[in-house]
């Protein structure tokens, strides 16, 4: 495990964190931006790396961005934007194959830093703002994204639960921003938007390949037209909130599949000396196949095809997910609140904590053989400020006790049910 | 133990046939700390009408080989699930057209998770009363995929395209269908295809291949196998055209989505002709229609397609197809400019450039793709079956001329072999 040391530098307002190895055919580069939630920078900030990924000034054009891309070997570009925490992170992310596979005429992971500090700091811009034809264009897709999120009947019921539990909390917001939002944005107020993110957000780069830090360092002063200041860091608010009453929210859609989702506050997060207790409950509760929620809403009950729990450490949220026969709302529901109540009353047998922790034990050695989800997992460093190596979380998991669990447990209150059924939206 | 070097992308594998006709492969990744492993067999939603050797062919209900997934799980005593994960490995498994594939992955007990997904999966256990109570959970899973749009937009498309090839049947059936299901149809499904002969086990991560050898040839040493008969699958002749041009199916979404999918009808190739056929054709499609492409940009810049447009391409001996599309306002108007764009480029051809450009960007992607055990598994599961090696893919990309794929192009492109399936919200 030891293999998985980061190396840390500084280059200006960016923090490096360079993972010298060869044990991938690939560079891994993760560029992350991030900034607290708030309803008057959400959405412009969710459409910068639309617009971002469409070109730079010196390849304005996006057919010829992308065949810069292509002539990379088919460079792996993307980008993300999402929540942590009350934290909006917009991430970029890159993989190109290692030079020692192919005869290529330029070096490639300097070609796609140049290309990633190009996106970032040198944007396709005409008059003084960023691309009108592309703000256009991408304001569209946003709206299109946005929209779309109600496609997927899953995902949209597992966002509604959040959006009711934190209706007082940034952590409503939807990390794309809000539909009535995008009209009002202009080239010119994107542009603004662009700058101030580029000057407040706080900045973290990943590299993992067959590289060094002095190496990196080089690359990425050459590459980014970011001078001057210092690395600013993240500020998460408080997970704890006291739930004064259940709510159910039941809401209306043509489906063919009841959604039953729950949202729990568990009051604890991921800089918390119990956040490895955490991982326990979650895990015990519905993390697995194992699991109460699986063994007692489906192979027990046969009341769905999946029943399961998942953790967002830094907001200090437990959500449920389970999709059922719609007449059977009350019996599932009755059966969940079941699992909740045993977890309360700490009856989990030596059988349950040994799995659980074998399991997060696996996924934790698992991590080091994928350099994405290597950088994910250490980036919580970052944005919790809390040091923990794989490693150290991994002996505190395995050193946890029942009490620990029940603890967590005793802590952590039903805030929000949330179903989504059919019937005409009311 | 044979084994099989490949300096090309720095990749050594270790193969062995046992006696009863199971195949291993191991693929050691030093360094890693997880091993992956897979056993797999040749038997998937399509196969429902079959024979074993000179005996009559029998008939099954659709949805079996997936309903023979879910209860392969089930050991008299208890779920393996637990087994799995207090010896720290997390299980799975899944149904496709073509195969069953059960896997596991670890850092740690490897000899005791490889024991136990070799174990259960020959090991089944169907009694009535649980084969009555999977079909609950069954149902719920085929009423979670009702709901999924994209999942509905690809199948119905699929549905679409075929008259009588079981690949238009669902993977999971239908609540009727595997309403028919007894532990006496399971167990004749298995006894046919889960047989050693008939499966394969792949292993990679920081192994060493001769202790999984040995661990496997144990394994198989103690449990006996009659010799079976060659299985014949048999499939009604399938018409040249589609079945439905247009297939439209309502639910609520924010835009329509569109698929259009082109159906081949040639004669069953050989496997090095079929896997060369396929390579091109996937280049060919990227080439012409891939995001750094003139048709793509043009339709995404006048709002006809969104980010979500792709493509994709399944061949085998018996059926070939390609799908294209994604999220439109107007699949007439996207149909209408494909045609139109597609019918240009078929007259002058794809660019030199164009395509030596997504020949790179295919390499570069097939090697990324090495960096992932579970997509080694996987996509070597896949070309083995087919009697090709993933392996080896690297100089038939480097062959691929563009001549080729122009060809392949203007033979593909068939109008009167193409049908569109769309999910909307509104009837029309």
């Amino acid at each position: 495990m030891s293999k998985s040391r980061f190396e840390r530098g500084q280059i200006d307002r960016i923090r490096l964190h360079v993972l010298p190895t060869q044990r991938f055919k690939t560079f891994s580069i993760s560029l992350y931006a991030g900034l607290p939630l708030t309803e008057e920078t959400v959405t412009p900030v969710a459409l910068i790396p639309f617009v971002l990924r469409r070109g730079t000034a010196s390849t304005p054009e996006t057919i010829a961005f992308r065949e810069r891309l292509d002539d990379l070997y088919g460079a792996g570009f993307g980008f993300d934007v999402y929540k942590r925490g009350d934290a909006q992170i917009v991430q970029f992310r890159m993989d190109v194959i290692n030079d020692r596979f192919v005869s290529s005429e330029q070096p490639l992971l300097s070609s796609s830093l140049k290309l990633l500090g190009e996106v970032l700091t040198d944007p396709a811009s005409e008059n003084g703002h960023l691309r009108s034809k592309y703000v256009d264009a991408e304001k569209d897709t946003l709206r299109k994204r946005l929209e779309s999120i109600i496609n997927d009947k899953i995902r949209y019921a597992g966002e509604r639960c959040l959006e009711e539990m934190c209706k007082d909390e940034p952590y409503r917001l939807h990390p794309l921003g809000r539909l009535d939002d995008i009209d009002g944005i202009t080239p010119q107020s994107l542009t603004e938007a662009y700058h101030k993110w580029l000057a407040d957000a706080s900045f973290d780069l990943y590299v993992v390949g067959d590289t060094t830090l002095e190496e990196v360092k080089t690359l990425v002063t050459e590459a980014f037209k970011m001078k001057g200041g210092t690395p600013s860091s993240y500020a998460l608010p408080s997970a704890n909130k006291n739930v004064k009453e259940v709510r159910t929210i039941i809401e209306k859609m043509d489906v063919s599949q009841g959604k039953l989702n729950m949202g729990l506050r568990i009051n604890t997060s991921y800089a918390d000396d119990d956040y490895p207790a955490a991982l326990m409950y979650n895990g015990i509760l519905g993390g697995y196949p194992h699991s109460k929620l699986f063994l007692n809403v489906r192979e027990k009950a046969s009341l769905a095809y999946y029943a399961s729990a998942r953790l967002d450490g830094h907001k200090g949220i437990c959500t449920i997910q389970s999709g059922i026969e719609i007449a059977n709302y009350d019996r599932a529901t009755e059966i969940i609140k079941q699992q909740l109540e045993s977890m309360r009353s700490g009856s989990y047998s030596d059988l349950e904590m040994n799995q659980t922790k074998a399991m997060i034990a696996n996924h934790l050695r698992e991590l080091q053989d994928s350099a994405n989800e290597m950088i994910a997992f250490d980036f919580n460093t970052v944005l919790s400020g809390r040091e923990r190596t794989a490693e150290q979380l991994m002996e505190q998991v395995q050193s946890v006790t029942a009490e620990q669990i029940a603890a967590v447990a005793r802590k952590t209150e039903l805030d929000t049910i949330y179903f989504l059924r059919d019937g005409k939206e009311v | 133990m044979e084994t099989l070097s490949y300096p090309g992308v720095q990749e050594t594998l270790y193969r062995e046939m046992l006696p009863n006709g199971l195949e291993v492969v191991v693929l050691p990744k030093p360094g890693f700390s997880k091993t992956y492993a897979t056993f797999s067999t040749r038997y998937g939603s399509i196969d429902n009408r079959f024979a074993v050797g000179d005996q009559a062919p029998i008939s099954v209900p659709d949805g079996i080989a997936h309903f023979l997934e879910h209860k392969m799980f089930e050991e008299p005593t208890g779920d393996i699930f637990a087994t799995f994960a207090s010896q720290g490995a997390s299980a799975n498994a899944y149904t496709s057209f073509d195969r069953t594939v059960y896997l596991f992955s670890a850092t740690e007990q490897i000899e005791a998770n490889l024991e136990t997904l070799i174990d259960f999966v020959q090991n089944p256990y169907f009694t009535d009363e649980n084969v009555e109570k999977e079909k609950g959970i069954i149902e719920q899973e085929i009423n979670m995929y009702r709901d999924n749009a994209d999942w509905r937009v690809y199948f119905g498309l699929i549905d679409a395209l075929y008259h009588k090839h079981p690949i238009h049947i669902d993977i999971a059936g239908t609540a009727e269908s595997i309403g028919k299901i007894t532990k006496e149809t399971l167990y004749s499904c298995y006894e046919t295809f889960y047989h050693p002969s008939n499966m394969f086990l792949f292993v990679v991560g920081g192994v060493q291949p001769d202790e999984v050898m040995e661990l496997v040839r144990n394994n198989q040493a103690k449990k006996s196998y009659e010799r079976q008969g060659p299985i014949t699958r048999y499939f009604d002749p399938e018409p040249a055209s589609v079945k439905t041009p247009r297939k439209k199916a309502v639910l609520p979404v924010s835009l329509p989505k569109c698929m259009i999918g082109f159906k081949e009808s040639r004669q069953p190739l050989e496997q090095g002709a079929l896997l060369r056929s396929e390579l091109t054709t996937k280049l060919m499609l990227d080439s012409l229609l891939g995001s750094s492409s003139p048709i793509y940009n043009a339709l995404y810049d006048d709002n006809v397609i969104s980010d979500s447009f792709g493509h994709e391409y399944n061949s085998s001996e018996d059926y070939a197809f390609s799908v294209l599309g994604g999220e439109t306002k107007d699949p007439d108007e996207l149909l209408r400019r494909l045609r139109e764009a597609i019918e240009n480029t078929k007259v002058v051809g794809l660019t030199k450039e164009a395509f030596e450009r997504t020949k790179r960007k295919k390499i570069g992607g097939y090697l990324r793709m090495l960096n992932s055990p579970e997509a080694i598994a996987g996509e070597f599961t896949r070309y083995r079956f087919r009697g090709a090696d993933l392996f080896r893919l690297l100089p038939v990309y480097e062959s691929i001329t563009l001549e080729e794929a122009n060809a392949r192009m203007r033979e593909h492109f068939n109008w009167e072999q193409m049908a569109v399936s769309i999910v909307a919200k509104d009837v029309d």
